[in-house]
């Protein structure tokens, strides 16, 4: 579903260059649901947003679906986006000037789908989330936790195959960011594919596999200590 | 783009809509009437006056030092006259009271009875000989001219009814709509009759008023010489080419006869200067609005830039979440040109509603003409191309936020 290999991308400013991400390999299984950890500045959002076409990379390969989606141009990457890729934020972003059911609708419009079938997959959605009562209302009258269900709603409205979070519960207080996991688990056991990142150990490990990235490199914590033992082993030889 | 999405999201930003709303309004009113009345005057600026433009000139002509009795002033206009003729390179010359475009002039009622007590219509009084026609260059197309033995005199405080009088075609179809007033009588504030006896094309009033619009081409001529202890005027007629030379030579040849007179250089002239005095304030006037429409026009797409680089500015966030969810750049450029047309249509419907109710009281109270729905519908084609004008450039810079906006942090 998603692969990087030897993936880099540099941040130039005039002072600096910063190596957000180097020689980055992930493969992300359809179906499968990857936790992402690691320290501030490590890197997790940067690999969300290449892994969301949101921004491109300085170096390396990245097949999204068997794509190669360094060749695609503006347009293609808004309809990958759009068709493929489901996101949510951190800070919910919801579109302030928008009710909870015009904020769902946003990405069917931009699909070019026709008002009967948006209207069927808006409330849908919305029920799934237990928002449907509350389409009239805008963003500023929800709480965090509702706000961020509104979120899931309008990314899975357009049903994609891959799901990304960037640490989705981040905002919420532990019941309300248990609802959330609850949520995605089950999104996840109907098929999506989802890539998170949290700070929270507890969520992590609830995920199928954990990806742990330390200074732009993914390190895997459960191939570590056998890494050291292999090296050890070379070295008594 | 949809438009209920854009129309929702605008019910959010209500202070800064419905000031552009009425800014547009109040520039779309302004500016398709200053266009309109700009316009009225312009082309009353082009308008012909029927005589001979290019060739004429008047000669002021006012008598100075010892006064002289009536016949003396009268001997003398005729020597002037035949002085005037005489030069090589004027074609005709006559005497009048007043001419086209003067400013102002000597106007009187007219009437088809001799105890009529609501005159039929006005019209200015030019006063002449049986030169003056050809003098002026106007064109004869009914009737015939005065015979010499027809001119009379007419003194200080002399009241005199000629039996003939010439009038403009615009008059003879005012007083007679139905057949021909040819030989037909005019009663001009008197009970002895003028009769009919030519018509001429076209001869405008000394008036260039608005008030006066309507009459603009209502004259006639009664055939008297003005021999007033003042002084009249001389239209003078170039041969073709000559202007420059004969408006040399006349005032040498009128002084050499005789000394005691003033030639006044700040009225008559050519023709060319009589037209541009006339219209002086008409032209000033006219570039006022023009300067004023332009400077409003200016001020409207400033306002709808501003607002817009604002909102843009404001909306940072949310533009690289829509790209996010899959949003186009031209999605988002169609987004702001659609918000934009939005209310430009808002400010053009109320702004046809306020022109036309400044359009009615200007004819009520001022006496304006009724606006062509043309200039309106030319209003509203400018403000709406003024409005995606002024909004392309924000709405690109719009469409340049990049999606990964959506994730910073603000
Ligand atoms: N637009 C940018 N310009 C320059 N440097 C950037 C930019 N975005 C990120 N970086 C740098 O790239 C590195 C990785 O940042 P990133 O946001 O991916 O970290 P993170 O793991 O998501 O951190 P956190 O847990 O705090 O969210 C950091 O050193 C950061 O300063
Ligand atoms: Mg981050």
């Amino acid at each position: 579903m998603l692969k990087m290999t030897h993936l880099s991308k540099v941040y130039r400013t005039e002072v600096v260059e910063t190596y957000a991400l180097r020689d980055f390999n992930i493969d992300v299984k359809e179906g499968e649901f990857v936790a992402v950890t690691g320290p501030s500045g490590s890197g997790k959002t940067t690999f969300l947003t290449i892994a969301g076409l949101l921004e491109t990379f300085t170096g390396g390969h990245y097949h999204l679906d068997g794509i190669e989606v360094s060749q695609l141009n503006d347009n293609a990457r808004s309809k990958i986006r759009n068709e493929k890729i489901g996101f949510i934020f951190q800070a919910f972003n919801l579109i302030p000037d928008l009710n909870v059911y015009d904020n769902v609708e946003v990405p069917l419009r931009y699909r070019g789908m026709k008002g009967a079938e948006r209207k069927q997959r808006i409330m849908d959605a919305l029920e799934r989330v237990g928002l449907a009562s509350r389409a009239k209302h805008y963003p500023a009258e929800l709480s965090g936790g509702q706000q961020q269900r509104v979120a899931i709603a309008r990314a899975l409205a357009g049903s994609p195959r891959l799901l990304l979070a960037d640490e989705p519960t981040g905002n919420l207080d532990t019941q309300m960011a248990r609802g959330v996991m609850e949520l995605l688990e089950e999104i996840h056991r109907e098929g999506a594919t989802i890539v998170m990142v949290t700070h929270d150990p507890e969520l992590a490990s609830r995920a199928q596999r954990n990806v742990h990235i330390i200074d732009g490199q993914v390190v895997d914590l459960s191939e570590e200590p056998r890494f050291h033992a292999h090296n050890a082993r070379v070295a008594d030889a | 783009m949809q438009i209920k999405p854009v129309l929702t999201a605008l019910r959010r930003h209500k202070a800064g809509t419905v000031l552009v709303v009425l800014q547009i309004a109040l520039t779309l009113a302004i500016v398709c009437n200053a266009m309109f009345i700009l316009h009225a005057r312009l082309s009353h600026l082009s308008e012909p006056t029927g005589v001979d433009e290019a060739n004429l000139f008047v000669i002021a002509n006012q008598w100075a030092g010892e006064q002289k009795s009536k016949q003396e002033i009268d001997a003398q206009v005729r020597a002037d006259l035949i002085a005037l003729q005489q030069l090589p390179g004027v074609l005709d010359a006559a005497p009048s009271n007043s001419y086209p475009l003067r400013g102002s002039g000597w106007d009187n009622f007219v009437g088809l009875k001799p105890d009529q007590l609501q005159p039929t219509s006005d019209a200015a009084v030019y006063l002449g000989d049986e030169h003056l026609l050809r003098a002026l260059g106007v064109k004869l197309v009914a009737g015939r001219n005065f015979r010499a033995d027809e001119i009379g005199t007419l003194g200080l405080r002399e009241e005199v009814h000629p039996a003939q009088v010439i009038v403009t075609r615009a008059l003879a179809e005012r007083l007679y709509p139905h057949g021909s007033a040819l030989g037909k009588p005019l009663y001009s504030m008197s009970a002895t009759p003028s009769t009919i006896i030519g018509i001429v094309d076209r001869l405008q009033t000394q008036s260039v008023d608005d008030w006066q619009r309507a009459y603009a081409y209502q004259s006639m001529i009664w055939p008297l010489r003005l021999d007033w202890p003042s002084g009249l005027y001389y239209i003078v007629r170039a041969r073709p080419g000559q202007l420059a030379a004969a408006m040399r030579e006349a005032p040498k040849a009128l002084l050499a006869l005789d000394s005691q007179r003033i030639i006044d250089p700040s009225d008559g002239g050519s023709f060319a200067q009589i037209r541009q005095r006339a219209y002086d304030s008409d032209r000033g006037t006219a570039i006022l609005m023009g300067i004023i429409s332009a400077v409003l026009l200016v001020i409207t797409a400033a306002g709808i830039v501003g607002l817009t680089s604002f909102w843009v500015g404001q909306r940072r966030k949310q533009i690289g979440v829509r790209r996010a969810l899959g949003a186009r750049q031209r999605d988002i450029l169609s987004y702001f040109l659609t918000e934009n047309l939005l209310i430009s249509l808002g400010g053009v419907l109320l702004g046809v509603v306020l022109a036309v109710s400044m359009n009615v009281w200007l004819v009520v109270r001022m006496g304006a003409q009724p606006m062509s729905p043309l200039y309106l519908a030319a209003g509203v084609l400018l403000l709406l191309l003024l409005g995606q004008g002024a909004v392309l450039a924000p709405a690109m810079k719009a469409s340049r936020v990049p999606p990964v906006e959506a994730t910073r942090s603000v």
